[in-house]
């Protein structure tokens, strides 16, 4: 056929761009020897692993805790040595017992939220078996009504500042990554508790109706939550010096 | 017809990586401006095909073409490097615009040709009086 001239050239000229193609192909072998052209500071960055973060944060949390510890107990030694600084003393391990920044223990509940590990069945949304953000700030928020004097969430104590919310699949408490199972500790009074959870329509009742297996909810006599870790510094309030 | 050069395509692929089990890949240096030859070649490659489905197809155009499109790609990369301007952006730009071109041409001429086919078939069938 005179119109398919062209086939014979081109094939062979294919054939050579085939070979060159695989020459070039960036291998497993090739990659490493590519990052040896780079220079030393771009290659420790890709030589570098991860950063572990979470094992930071809680060595420094930790050192918060025992720093707020000894906080305590010099406050404690200041105020054995007048009657008016004992006086203030009390005062301000009171206001930090309310405001969470101390270890509390005593009776109460445990919430335990977890992905449902059930298939989705017809009528019930995949995104309704998996625990939330909001579920865990709605069952919070019925144990603080419901007299709750200390709460935790997965041993991270939730004070009057802290955010629930979700970054993309993970549940953040205070920038804590929590996940399912989340365990959910108040102390109280526990039949007080108990009953508040299970309110009728409320919402464990709302998970439970999509798989019964993901609240387990069970009362305890005595548990140890503990303090609050996290940042406690202002930047911007003042308390304001003159009367309104 | 059109499947030809694709078999060759695959075979220099089965050659290269059976000269690469006793040479080693290219180093890695020059493996860099070599892959932008490689997309030169590919624009060439389609700008071939195209030219034989219009009928316009002359060797000795396509084989210098294929030739020094590639020399002239690796040059540019080469050359980008050593002034530090990267030239090789432009190569890639050129030659993948034009690959999409070539390959848009290629996709009418034989959609065009197979429409054709079809007509003179149906045509001929009109022609016959079916029994």
């Amino acid at each position: 056929m005179a119109g398919s001239q062209w086939v014979v050239p081109v094939s062979v000229l294919a054939a050579v761009l085939g070979f060159m193609l695989t020459m070039a192909w960036i291998t497993v072998d090739t990659r490493q020897q590519r990052i040896r052209m780079l220079p030393p500071d771009q290659q420790s960055r890709i030589n570098t692993p991860t950063l572990n973060v979470l094992d930071e944060y809680q060595k420094l949390a930790s050192e918060v805790a025992k720093l707020r510890e000894e906080k305590t107990k010099l406050e404690n030694a200041m105020a054995s040595q007048t009657n008016q600084a004992k006086l203030l003393n009390e005062s301000l391990q009171e206001v930090k017992l309310w405001a969470g920044l101390t270890e509390v223990e005593g009776p109460g509940i445990a919430v335990t939220l977890r992905d449902s590990t059930s298939p989705s069945s017809a009528g019930i949304a995949g995104g309704d078996l998996i625990i939330h953000d909001w579920d865990v700030l709605r069952v919070v928020n019925e144990l603080w009504n419901a007299g709750a004097e200390a709460i935790a969430v997965n041993n991270h104590r939730v004070v009057a500042g802290t955010s629930f919310r979700c970054v993309g699949t993970v549940i953040m408490v205070d920038n804590i990554e929590v996940s399912s199972p989340v365990v959910i500790r108040a102390i109280g009074d526990p039949d007080t508790l108990f009953g508040g959870v299970n309110i009728r329509n409320g919402v464990l009742a709302e998970i439970r109706s999509s798989d019964p297996n993901m609240v387990t909810v069970t009362k305890f006599e005595r548990a140890r939550l503990p303090a609050y870790t996290g940042s406690t510094t202002f930047r911007y309030l003042k308390i304001p010096e003159s009367k309104p | 017809m059109i499947l030809l050069p694709l078999l060759a395509l695959l075979l220099g692929f089965a050659a290269a990586v059976w000269f690469k089990g006793f040479v080693g890949p290219v180093e890695p240096v020059n493996a860099q401006y070599f892959a932008v030859g490689c997309v030169a070649g590919l624009d060439t490659l389609c700008g071939g095909v195209r030219s034989g489905l219009e009928g316009k197809f002359y060797t000795d155009v396509f084989v210098t073409g294929f030739l020094s499109n590639v020399l002239i790609a690796f040059g540019m990369a080469w050359l980008g490097d050593q002034i530090g301007v990267n030239l090789f952006l432009a190569a890639v730009l050129v030659m993948g615009g034009r690959i999409f071109t070539n390959l848009s041409l290629i996709r009418r001429l034989l959609l065009a040709k197979w429409q054709d086919s079809r007509d003179r078939q149906k045509r001929a069938a009109a022609e016959t009086p079916s029994p």
